[in-house]
């Protein structure tokens, strides 16, 4: 998969509406759980926030682009859907999508006042 | 070299005059002996004339022993004495160890004869730990050795781990190996197996040198050699042997001196090739500068500051040790390398690894990450001096132009032939260049600054909480951080204010675990009499190696913050053991801890160093917890005593 053809998945995704059916509250936990259970926290943190790897959370890439980083990559371990099924992934996807916003650096007194 | 305060009342000319003035010899005049038969024949023999050695041992003996005796109980002038004078000569202020009976006779003579007084021996409780220390204090001293005494067997086979790491960074060290030589004269057991034929072969492969000196003059003139082969870059360990019995015997009419020792001065590169390095590099497009073990002080940072302004040419910088400052805006990131049309590689570690890749995938292809034209100038000193069993010189790079020299030694000549090659019209559009640095690594710090925010409030705590809340508290003093950031993403790096060599330790070399804490230790010792706040922020899985560092620390006083990254396991075996799992397509939903985790029960680490003796809080987990939990460590410290927060982390 080259990253052209990831360009491309991108684009169409940020045109595509499709969501999962649940409830997101719900399916966000569970993904939590299945990243955690997957151990993705290992390389990206338990929020998402990075570390070893990039941040993830909160996402803006479509499932699509998500998917495919998951799949197909020249980075991170590939996790094919034989270890990693795409409904399971669908919901650590909802999760990434949920983590909130964190606080401002206006609102972090150790960030704000860094130049 | 330092002048060093000789024991009381004993000057090195002094010493040396008593030793030759008839003391008693090594091998003992026998005392005469009945005639052949057994019993004498009612007449006394002879007595023959006492030796002058028999009459000097008379006169001091302690009452109820005579001269014979006297003189298989007591040593008046044990050769380790005179290796205490070398030592001091030669000037070492800490002498590391954990201690043996294969030199008892040099620990004793450094304890009452030297007075336990530069050197001061540090009780160590590994001799990892006893070589990390020495390795973390050259690197805070800008290349000051210590003294390590251990063990030439078990002690060196303890303290090979960190010699490696100390010979992967060039760190200088003198280690002196303890052993009994002589087969005859070794008592049953233990100093059977404490002793051996070639006692420094153990570490050979990464140490510069090694000697077994069989006399003190021997010993003399190997003390000297060695500390100038350590002392000249590269620089790195060296091992010297002391036997048991030159310690233990009587220097006797040996006579021996002490040479002196004028330190090497490191080379700079050859001139002409300078110069040709300048020309490449005032005509290129796109300089870049990749620097990692070049700055032995800050003149090399200042040295560096001066040639990357002229150029202004961006500097990647590994830090192997601090070669220039991450808060000037020509500090960025590797990704300068990638677009350079020439690159200087000063004293680099890995020069093929800024250039290329290799994919960890199931066939290893590497990948070309400079431009195919690049033309590459490699300044340095591994050319002058490696070995070849260990690998750890890295794969071979073709450079374009290969300059060997010492890279700090080299660039007042390198910057002086820049201006000289300096035209009108690149000093015009150097102007653009910095316009566009200035705006990039504003950009980078800006983007540090954002991506700190993210997991903030999580617990475990964010590693970026966890240096940015420290920060917060140690920005406006003198600081100096005594560990390596790279499993906490750089934080220090990345947000703190790091353009003093002293202030970021680097790191251990040969990746070997078990260096940091005492590394840290090393470095806070040297920061001690500075006055400077030494921060360790360490990693739970090494400390596992050698936790009795902190009860050196409590020990010996070494006030030292130690902030613990405590991701309850060893987290890169983590990730390993995940990749396997994927690539095989089975077990990452639950095999990944296996073998790795430090959990279950996890280890309270501020019950283990308050057990030695150490301040200690925790383990925090809310972040909320951090600050007020930091102002109390900061507050044992700065009375002078070590103290522990543990904080349970996000992995990275």
């Amino acid at each position: 998969m080259n990253y052209l053809r990831l360009l491309a998945w991108i684009v169409l995704g940020l045109v595509s509406t499709t969501v999962a059916g649940q409830d997101i509250g719900d399916t966000a936990n569970e993904g939590r759980e299945l990243y955690n259970v997957n151990q993705c926290w290992q390389c990206h943190g338990y929020e998402g926030q990075g570390g070893a790897a990039v941040r993830i959370a909160p996402t803006i890439y479509p499932f699509i682009a998500f998917a495919t980083l998951v799949r197909h990559t020249n980075l991170m371990p590939a996790y094919s859907p034989d270890v990693l099924s795409d409904e399971d992934l669908q919901k650590i996807f909802e999760f990434v999508r949920a983590v909130p916003e964190p606080p401002a650096i206006e609102d972090i007194p150790e960030l704000s006042g860094i130049q | 070299m330092k002048d060093e305060e000789k024991p009381e009342g004993v000057n090195r000319r002094e010493f040396l005059s008593t030793a030759t003035a008839g003391v008693a010899a090594a091998a003992l005049t026998k005392p005469a002996v009945a005639q052949e038969g057994g019993a004498t024949n009612g007449q006394e023999d002879a007595v023959s004339p006492l030796t002058a050695a028999q009459e000097a041992m008379e006169s001091d003996t302690p009452d109820g022993y005579g001269a014979d005796e006297a003189m298989e109980y007591f040593v008046r002038h044990p050769g380790s004495d005179f290796m205490v004078d070398v030592i001091k000569d030669i000037g070492f202020d800490f002498m590391t160890t954990n201690p043996g009976s294969s030199f008892r006779g040099l620990h004793e003579s450094v304890v009452n004869y030297g007075k336990n007084t530069a050197p001061e021996l540090l009780t160590c409780t590994h001799e990892e730990q006893a070589v990390a220390m020495a390795h973390g204090y050259s690197k805070a001293t800008a290349g000051q050795p210590l003294a390590v005494l251990v063990h030439s067997t078990v002690g060196l086979q303890h303290a090979s781990m960190a010699i490696y790491n100390a010979w992967c960074d060039r760190s200088p060290m003198l280690i002196l190996g303890g052993n009994h030589l002589e087969a005859t004269e070794r008592r049953t057991g233990v100093e059977w197996s404490h002793s051996a034929q070639d006692a420094a072969r153990v570490v050979r492969d990464y140490t510069k040198w090694d000697d077994a000196p069989l006399s003190l003059q021997g010993f003399s003139e190997s003390m000297a050699r060695a500390y100038k082969i350590s002392t000249t870059p590269p620089m790195g360990p060296v091992v010297v042997i002391i036997d048991g019995h030159l310690q233990e015997g009587e220097v006797g009419d040996q006579a021996p001196t002490i040479p002196g020792v004028a330190p090497t001065q490191p080379p700079h590169g050859d001139l002409s090739a300078l110069d040709e390095a300048a020309r490449w590099l005032v005509e290129a497009e796109s300089p870049a500068i990749a620097v990692d073990l070049m700055a032995h002080n800050q003149d090399g940072i200042d040295a560096l500051i001066e040639l990357a302004e002229e150029l202004q040419a961006p500097v990647y910088n590994q830090f192997g040790r601090v070669n220039f400052p991450n808060t000037h805006y020509l500090s960025q990131g590797a990704n300068v390398i990638a677009q350079a049309d020439v690159v200087l590689g000063l004293e680099l570690y890995d020069t093929w690894g800024i250039l290329n890749t290799v994919r960890d995938r199931v066939h290893r292809d590497s990948l070309r990450t400079a431009r195919p034209d690049v033309r590459v100038i490699d300044i340095g000193v591994k050319d002058l001096f490696t070995k070849s069993n260990y690998q750890s010189f890295q794969r071979y790079n073709a450079a374009d132009l290969s300059i060997a020299g010492d890279g700090q030694t080299s660039l007042p000549a390198l910057t002086e032939a820049v201006r000289r090659h300096m035209t009108r019209a690149r000093r015009a559009s150097n102007a653009q260049r910095e316009e566009r640095w200035r705006a990039a690594h504003a950009l980078a710090r800006t983007a540090s600054v954002d991506a700190a925010r993210y997991g903030w409030d999580s617990s475990p705590v964010s590693t970026a909480r966890l240096y940015m809340e420290l920060w917060d508290l140690v920005k406006d003093r003198d600081w100096a951080l005594v560990s390596d950031d790279n499993s906490q993403s750089r934080w220090a790096r990345r947000l703190w204010s790091v353009d003093q060599h002293y202030q970021y330790i680097g790191r251990s070399g040969g990746a070997g675990l078990g260096y940091g804490a005492p590394s840290a230790l090393g470095a806070a010792l040297a920061h001690r009499d500075a006055g400077r706040l030494a921060i360790n922020i360490q990693r739970d899985g090494d400390m596992m190696y050698v936790p009795g560092t902190f009860w050196t620390a409590a020990y010996h006083k070494i006030p030292m913050l130690t902030v613990m990254h405590n991701n309850r396991g060893y987290h890169q075996e983590f990730m390993h053991l995940q990749r396997m799992a994927a690539r095989r397509q089975r077990g990452i939903d639950g095999s990944s801890h296996v073998g790795n985790e430090l959990n279950n029960p996890a280890p309270d680490f501020a019950q283990i160093t308050a057990g030695m003796g150490v301040w200690s809080e925790g383990p925090i987990t809310d972040p909320k917890d951090l600050k007020a939990a930091l102002v109390r460590a900061i507050d044992v410290v700065d009375q002078g005593e070590p103290a522990l927060v543990d904080v349970v982390c996000q992995p990275r």
